[in-house]
């Protein structure tokens, strides 16, 4: 691309930036990178800004061309925007990765079990060591589930584990678990082939584990599941439809795995089995990689007025005769009371001790837990225990006392519904600021996908980096003002020259 | 010891054709120490392939459809059941030892003790519960019934006066409602108190015409099912209480379900393609002492072989039935 010639007050990326208080990705003091982005930075920091800006505008245009966008709910507009990217990659060094993934790893298989016992025997229940009216009370555990035997036994194929880094330690920490229908892994396949043609200088320079077998694998678990002999496996994607914010990843993954796009019109139950209308008559369907909430699922079992679902579907579910990717039910295992629970999981499941730390949880239902949060509110970040993507939720120091206040009504009137954690101080990336043109750390977590097959967990190497692009914010989620970077994983030191 | 043939005919008559039709019935009669189910047959018209499971509070649902264009949908079940004696249980169990064992209770059995959809906790039913706890003297089984009397006697029973859908909310509104909240109320006094309630359906087998009370009998059994609660009271077990009647539960109160509230528990519950508005009727005709023979047959359906077919594309909302 044509190089722009410079002027006098042109500046390099790098220059004037602040690593600041919390923990910086690439840098370990001002104008010093980790020996892991020494090579990054000898490519980017060369880079004027008009430069970079230029190949930021074309990687937008990129995800623009291609339709890469989502639908945000809550403006009323129901508008589709572009999930804005940063080209500044976040490097992960592989004996870091390492053990991320055995965490992870660890965390799927407990989860696992965890939904099995609760759906099933109910040991853990029984055994005392997670009450019984938390499970009870959770919005998402379906009683619908309890006694349904799942194909081969797994509940959560697909989950999408929200990771942070703390700034004071530097440890990576569990944030939320996701284990319903994650969604974003369409980013991380997109993000790299967006970077590798925009920064192809920057990349090659280093051996970057590959990401781009995510949809193979998905298909090889989705098929693994089928109930009917002889080889046969007929798998769809079922989607809530075109105006589903993640409707671009339905259609993306569907095409990547070569199976058909459904919606619920397109789907039929006779006799407990599931079958797809066609041109040719009836087709019967084995495998469903859902899209679609439990509570829209069928018409007949969970909400009534759902026209996305299938009716009759939990009755094909039950007689055995057709998958589903994710279980109903999973949500419980998200909720975020529930999460508190998860490294007891780990040691009742598994007798191993959590590899990966999380997030001291108060439990406002707890009598207890609930005198300390009333008193230390404004330091606390609060959440809703069933929501999701950054919806109901107080960020203590960052709020007016009015604010804080209707937050401390909410609570008294539901206390279950509602858990406080500290507010972590989130590793920070640089990345580029287009209101104030300058490069400057923003913070950011990160989201591995990790796919179980019923004896393994294949994890993506890195994941979907997101990142806060407003200076000073701490969240994240593409609903609420957030980009993504590509993430590179890299191959085992000794290993990179090799290639 | 009672025997019991049960025949419950559910009708939908529909103005127009409607197709596709989805349908999850509780209707099987109970098994366990108070009564047995001997032969239980489940028909419908169109024919279908019914499916039958236990439900997470271990009733029998039976599932079936109807995809081809029809215009009326019959479902009749057909059952024997076997009504055992109930021995007789001392409840000597204290209020005050219901409340030492609340966080107990909570845990084993936070379903039957939460505020459910058709039986919010209300501060107006206070005033019922300190009466029936003032007229107790502190035993737990006794505040029981006593609420339940009080119900019964300060509600009137109306057919009609709610619908499917009526939380205690409108039943405490209209001072009125039918058995379904009658029992909706006891279960909202008995839960706001500490004690673990649920809602109970099944039928009512009506008493020979001498009988003085037979009247109001007849409009509860001789239209449809029948709804009561059963109570929880440490010690003694799950104790059956009537409101409606007034009376104790005994060998003429035929189990189908229980649950949180009626919510967990509608006998038929379906919904159907098509823009036709529907006609429901009901009949159940209950036969004491009828000789038959006690064979199971559980989800046998008269069936015919299933044609496939291909179904066009759903025009419009499903429309809901229920009973």
């Amino acid at each position: 691309m044509p190089v722009k010639p410079l002027n006098a007050a042109s500046r390099g990326l790098f220059e004037r930036y602040e690593v600041g208080e919390f923990y910086d990705e690439m840098f370990s003091a001002p104008g010093v990178p980790r020996p892991h982005y020494a090579k990054l930075f000898q490519t980017m920091a060369g880079l004027q800004l008009e430069q970079f800006d230029e190949r930021r505008k074309i990687a937008d245009l990129s995800f623009l061309l291609q339709g890469i966008t989502f639908t945000v709910y809550s403006d009323g507009a129901g508008a589709e925007r572009l999930f804005p990217f940063d080209l500044i990659p976040r490097i992960i060094p592989y004996h870091e990765w390492e053990r991320v993934e055995r965490g992870l790893a660890q965390r799927v298989t407990a989860l696992n079990l965890f939904l099995q016992d609760v759906y099933g025997p109910q040991k853990i229940l029984a055994d005392k060591r997670v009450p019984r009216s938390l499970i009870y009370s959770c919005k998402h555990f379906r009683r619908e589930m309890v006694g349904l035997e799942v194909p081969r036994g797994i509940y959560a194929h697909i989950c999408g584990i929200d990771l942070i880094r703390d700034s004071k330690t530097g440890d990576y920490l569990v944030l939320e678990d996701n284990v319903r229908t994650p969604s974003g892994v369409s980013y991380v396949l997109e993000n790299r082939l967006i970077m590798t043609r925009t920064l192809p200088e920057a990349f090659q320079a280093y051996g970057v584990l590959p990401v781009n077998h995510y949809p193979t694998e998905l298909c090889r678990i989705l098929r693994s599941l089928s109930p009917r002999g002889g080889g046969a496996a007929e798998a769809v994607l079922l989607t809530p439809g075109i105006y589903n914010s993640a409707y671009f990843e339905h259609s993306f993954l569907a095409q990547q795995m070569g199976i058909e796009l459904v919606e619920g019109r397109d789907l039929i139950v006779d006799d407990t089995v599931v079958y797809m209308k066609t041109i040719h008559g009836l087709r019967r369907v084995d495998v469903i990689y859902r899209r679609v909430d439990d509570d829209f699922l069928d018409a007949l079992v969970f909400r009534s007025d759902s026209l996305m679902g299938v009716p009759g579907l939990m009755g094909a579910y039950r007689a055995g005769n057709v998958a589903l990717a994710n279980a109903v039910g999973n949500g419980v295992a998200d909720d975020k009371a529930v999460y508190a629970y998860v490294p007891e999981f780990i040691r009742y499941y598994l007798g191993e001790e959590p590899i990966l730390g999380s997030v001291d949880t108060y439990l406002c239902g707890r009598q207890k837990d609930l005198g300390y949060v009333l008193e230390h509110l404004p330091e606390l970040v609060v959440k809703a225990v069933g929501e999701s993507g950054g919806y109901g939720m107080l960020i203590g120091p960052a709020s007016d006392k009015k604010t804080v206040e209707e937050f401390r009504q909410k609570i008294l009137a539901e206390p279950r519904n509602y858990i406080a954690q500290p507010l972590v101080a989130l590793s920070r990336v640089p990345s580029y600021d287009a209101t104030l043109d300058k490069v400057g750390g923003r913070h950011v977590d990160l989201r591995p996908y990790c796919l179980f097959d019923g004896d393994a967990v294949t994890v993506v190497p890195g994941g979907l980096t997101r990142v806060a692009l407003r200076e000073g914010s701490v969240v994240v989620n593409s609903s609420q003002g957030g980009g993504s970077k590509d993430t590179w994983v890299l191959r085992e030191e000794g290993l990179r020259e090799e290639d | 010891m009672n025997r019991y043939h049960l025949v419950h005919i559910t009708e939908f008559h529909y103005d127009g054709p409607v197709s596709e039709s989805y349908n999850e019935v509780r209707l099987r009669p109970l098994t366990d120490e108070r009564q047995s189910c001997l032969s239980f047959r489940l028909t419908t018209h169109p024919p279908s392939q019914a499916k039958s499971y236990q439900d997470a509070f271990g009733n029998w649902v039976h599932q079936f459809n109807v995809l081809k264009e029809h215009r009326h949908l019959k479902i009749e079940t057909d059952s024997v059941v076997l009504r055992l004696d109930a021995p007789e249980v001392d409840t000597k169990t204290t209020l005050e030892e219901v409340d030492e064992e609340q966080e107990e209770l909570h845990e084993e059995f936070y379903d039957y003790l939460v505020d459910s959809k058709y039986v919010p906790h209300l501060a107006e039913l206070d005033e019922l519960i300190s009466t029936a706890e003032a007229g107790s003297g502190g035993n737990a089984f006794a505040f029981a019934k006593e609420a339940a009397r009080l119900i019964h006697e300060r509600f009137q029973y109306v057919p009609g006066a709610t619908h499917v859908a009526s939380s205690i909310v409108d039943a405490i509104q209209m001072g009125a409602g039918v058995c379904q909240d009658f029992a909706h109320l006891l279960l909202g006094a008995a839960r706001k108190r500490g004690i673990p309630a649920r809602y109970v359906s099944g039928y009512l087998v009506p008493q020979r015409a001498e009988n003085p009370d037979s009247a109001l009998e007849e409009v509860i059994g001789g239209q449809a099912s029948h709804a009561w609660a059963e109570v929880y009271i440490p010690e003694c077990g799950w104790m059956a209480l009537d409101p409606t009647l007034g009376k104790d539960v005994g060998a003429r109160h035929v189990r189908i379900a229980y649950g949180r509230d009626y919510g967990d528990v509608a006998p038929v519950r379906g919904l159907y393609n098509g823009h036709a508005g529907q006609r429901l009727s009901v009949d159940v005709q209950l036969r004491p002492d009828v000789d038959v023979d006690g064979h199971e047959q559980l989800s046998g359906t008269a069936a015919l072989p299933q044609e496939e077919e291909i179904v066009e594309e759903r025009p419009s909302q499903p429309m809901q039935q229920q009973q």
